[in-house]
């Protein structure tokens, strides 16, 4: 039954939902300046970022693959965006363009080594993320650029009817990616490949050309990312976006999409990432260390996951 | 003689819907035992039962007289059963050795892996089977379904099974495969194994089984000795009423050429073809496994692209050179496999069935799921599947309802030339003669059909013209008047001895 299926899809969205009141619940409990407005907002300013690449990452990880140099294309990015505006005088508006689309092309150069040779998801972004990252150290030379026009701050630090700039990019960007994914054609055909990639190509579903397009988007994203990371901290630094992945992945994970492939959903990321930065704040917020946040963050992605396959057996009986 | 397995009132439900209602069946040492029903009647389901996959709702399970409880696959295993599945569940990415003793690797005395013994105790069970040609190093994934079904049965033989089960397994081999397999199950059954085997293809239960058994939508209807049925009397135990026209071929008008192929090759697989194909016409293929048919198909739907030769649609050249180009020419291809080329196994039927239809069934490229889920109905009633529906996913279905969806899927596309692979592999009786009802019917209306089947019974009942094919060549073309076992058959092989003595 759809029906039946939909609540099993839904289930492990359920179990997240819950999840993130009680969290939400103990958090305020545990320190007041946790559920106030201000802190609130603050905390998705911080989350737009990961959000973002999260989104790709959605589609990514639903056809079984990953793109583990999403960090490293927000930091060459990030880098390029100083080159072109500072050393080269190209104008701000332009370079952000420009940044954006080398996230593009970072991104479909991985879906080339993918497709075209065939070379596994995890290898070919694990060399990309140590290549993309070289390339933006090499070019930056450990010397970071500031002193951006103050228009360019409103996208990173700004507000927009009392919400901060980037959330209204994001909260637009998830409203596509969700339509996309849950309710399109090529939605369709992601899953069907994360499925069964023989099937998907002998049914005449564009397989290459469909994973070509999503990494090309997950670099995309990433470009975007990296030009609201530059400014909402003001500066570019080579190192930005160390170890974005991981947060990525494991919001992605935590929401429900099966690291193999076939199964996930925005609404699911969407929960994974607003629950693992709640936890982040408030952890922070009530004193707990660092070391100790990532341990907590830990236990309940391994939690959900258990608790939502004990589910899924059962239904399937 | 105690029975070496025995159910007794056996009942299994699956989310509430009941699949086997009260079912007894036992296995006796050194007999064939059949067991036969429609598709999705609990064959598989109570193999699964006796195999650990399952608990039954209800019902014991009697080894050599003890009760016994399987918490899990394993212990099945230990109580000497072997199953061979329906749907192979091998592990294509290992070696054919490794796929044969995954869970019981011979040990050097360090507790390493003895490869040694491994490689020449799998050369020692295929060699057995009669599979000399198969190289123990090989990768499952790059073998031909009927050899992986044959590591399938040298994996069960591998265990020094008491009871062997047998889920189709000569649903893809192709003749003379499958007099080499009866053989084997002959031999094991003069050891005094007891062999349980579900098998569609009536004429090898009666070569082989001493008893049978018949289910009907789950619930068990009866048992027999072999020497007390007729094909008549098993097919109305197994239908509830009696099929009167094995191979329902109506006259169709033969018109313009839809496809012709002018000397078109691939590597050695496919060599020099050609061969024309007409609206209306049923063209059979017809070749022993590796002949090189299921290659032509993929040449012409762009799989393996043709590297030399011409391929014409209604008398213009065209160039193949994927799959979604075949398709968008009109091109259907029902594919050999279907586990693997056919369905995406975790989505509904629904979801699988508008799989080629997407860019119809959408508008502004959001699927329109109303339209998705009346097509999945339509097929469903118009193939007989037997589904829960629309929303049910193919991984839950009976082999031969999975069959029934890959073969929905393509005729939604509304081909003008239809490829089909095995159309019937796995499929009961009932619905057979209604595929080939509805083959007769499609070309009525004008389609054009390429039947590749290793069914010769169904290649000659079904064919205006039969295709041979032989080292990738096509050898003989017989007209549907010539064509006979023995002038099919002659083709087939000729050739082979030919290359052989050359
Ligand atoms: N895991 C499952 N969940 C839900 N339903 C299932 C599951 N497995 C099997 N079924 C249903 O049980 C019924 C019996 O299926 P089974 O596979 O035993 O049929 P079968 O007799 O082997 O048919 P075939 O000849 O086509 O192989 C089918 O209607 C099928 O849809
Ligand atoms: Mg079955």
């Amino acid at each position: 039954m759809t029906a039946s299926l939909r609540s099993l899809l839904l289930r492990h969205e359920t179990i997240l939902g819950v999840l993130l009141i009680l969290a939400l619940i103990a958090l305020a409990w545990q320190s007041d300046r946790f559920f106030t407005a201000d802190n609130l907002l603050n905390q998705g300013r911080l989350m737009a970022e990961v959000g973002l690449v999260a989104l790709a990452m959605t589609f990514v990880i639903v056809t079984g693959g990953i793109d583990l140099s999403v960090g490293s294309i927000l930091g060459l990015v990030a880098i390029l965006l100083g080159v072109f505006w500072q050393n080269m005088g190209i104008p701000l508006p332009i370079a952000m363009v420009l940044g954006i689309l080398v996230g593009g092309i970072a991104g479909l150069v991985n879906g080339i080594i993918i497709t075209r040779f065939g070379v596994p998801p995890l290898i070919a972004t694990l060399a990309t993320l140590a290549l993309y990252r070289g390339l933006a150290e090499g070019i930056s030379q450990a010397r970071s650029v500031r002193g951006y026009p103050d228009w360019f701050f409103t996208l990173g630090q700004g507000e927009v009817l009392g919400v901060p700039t980037q959330l209204w990019i994001f909260g637009l960007l998830a409203l596509i990616a969700a339509v996309i994914l849950g309710l399109s054609t090529f939605g369709r055909a992601t899953y069907a490949i994360g499925s069964n990639a023989v099937a998907s190509r002998f049914s005449g579903l564009s397989v290459d050309r469909t994973l070509l397009l999503i990494y090309m988007a997950s670099g995309l994203i990433a470009g975007l990312a990296a030009v609201i990371f530059v400014s909402r901290v003001s500066t570019t630094r080579s190192d930005m976006g160390t170890g974005l992945e991981l947060d990525v992945i494991t919001a992605v994970v935590l929401g429900g999409t099966s690291i193999f492939g076939g199964r996930g959903t925005i609404i699911g990321t969407l929960l994974g990432l607003v629950l693992m930065q709640a936890l982040k704040n408030g952890l922070a917020l009530a004193g707990v260390k660092g070391d100790g946040t990532i341990v907590v963050i830990g236990a309940v992605l391994i939690g959900t996951i258990l608790i939502s396959n004990i589910f899924r057996k059962d239904a399937d009986g | 003689m105690t029975p070496l397995v025995a159910l007794k009132g056996i009942s299994k439900s699956f989310v509430g819907v009941r699949v086997l209602n009260s079912v007894d069946f036992d296995v006796r040492p050194g007999e064939v035992h059949a067991l036969l029903g429609e598709n999705g009647a609990g064959k598989s389901t109570l193999i699964k039962i006796i195999a650990g996959v399952h608990a039954p709702d209800a019902g014991e399970i009697i080894i050599g007289g003890q009760p016994a409880k399987f918490a899990n696959p394993g212990q099945a295993v230990k109580a000497g059963i072997a199953i061979v599945y329906q749907e192979l569940l091998l592990f294509p990415e290992l070696s054919v050795a490794e796929n044969i003793f995954l869970n019981h690797a011979p040990r050097l005395s360090w507790g390493g892996l003895d490869w040694a013994q491994m490689r020449d105790k799998s050369r020692a069970l295929l060699d057995d089977l009669d599979s000399h040609h198969l190289d123990v190093d090989a990768k499952v994934g790059s073998l031909s379904v009927a050899n992986r079904q044959r590591v399938e049965i040298a994996k069960a033989l591998s265990q020094n099974a008491r009871v062997v089960v047998m889920d189709e397994p000569t649903a893809s081999l192709a003749e003379v495969d499958v007099q080499q397999l009866l053989a084997i199950v002959r031999r094991l059954r003069s050891r005094g194994v007891g062999i349980v085997y579900v098998s569609h293809k009536l004429p090898e239960i009666f070569a082989l089984a001493d008893r049978v058994s018949v289910l009907r939508d789950g619930n068990y209807v009866a048992t027999r000795d072999i020497k007390d049925v007729t094909e008549r009397s098993l097919v109305a135990m197994m239908v509830g009423r009696s099929i009167d026209q094995l191979f329902p071929k109506e006259e169709a008008q033969i018109g313009a050429p839809r496809l012709e192929l002018r000397n078109v090759s691939h590597g050695k697989a496919v060599r020099d073809i050609s061969f024309t194909l007409r609206a209306g016409e049923i063209l059979g293929v017809a070749g022993l496994v590796g002949s090189g048919r299921t290659e032509t198909a993929l040449t012409i739907f762009g799989i393996t692209p043709a590297t030399a030769g011409e391929i014409l649609i209604d008398g213009r050249p065209v160039q193949i050179r994927s799959p979604q180009q075949a398709r968008d020419l009109g091109i259907a291809y029902v594919p050999e496999d279907r586990g693997l080329q056919g369905l995406v196994r975790p989505q509904t039927i629904a979801e699988n069935i508008s799989l080629t239809v997407l860019r119809r069934l959408s508008r502004a490229f959001i699927v329109d799921r109303g339209k998705e889920v009346t097509l999945a109905r339509d097929f469903i009633k118009r193939l007989g599947i037997r589904a829960r529906g629309p929303g049910q996913a193919a991984r839950q279905l009976s082999g031969g309802n999975q069959q029934k969806v890959v073969l929905a899927k393509w005729l939604a596309a509304e081909p003008r030339i239809l490829i089909m692979d095995e159309p019937t592999r796995g499929i009961d009786v009932g619905a057979k003669s209604e595929i080939h009802a509805l083959m007769s019917k499609l070309a009525q209306s004008g389609l054009a059909i390429l039947m590749i089947s290793s069914e010769l019974p169904e290649v000659l009942g079904m064919s205006d013209r039969v295709l041979v094919m032989n080292g990738g060549r096509i050898v003989a073309e017989i007209d549907r008047n010539d064509a006979t076992p023995e002038t099919v058959g002659a083709a087939m092989t000729l050739v082979r001895d030919q290359e052989a003595a050359a």
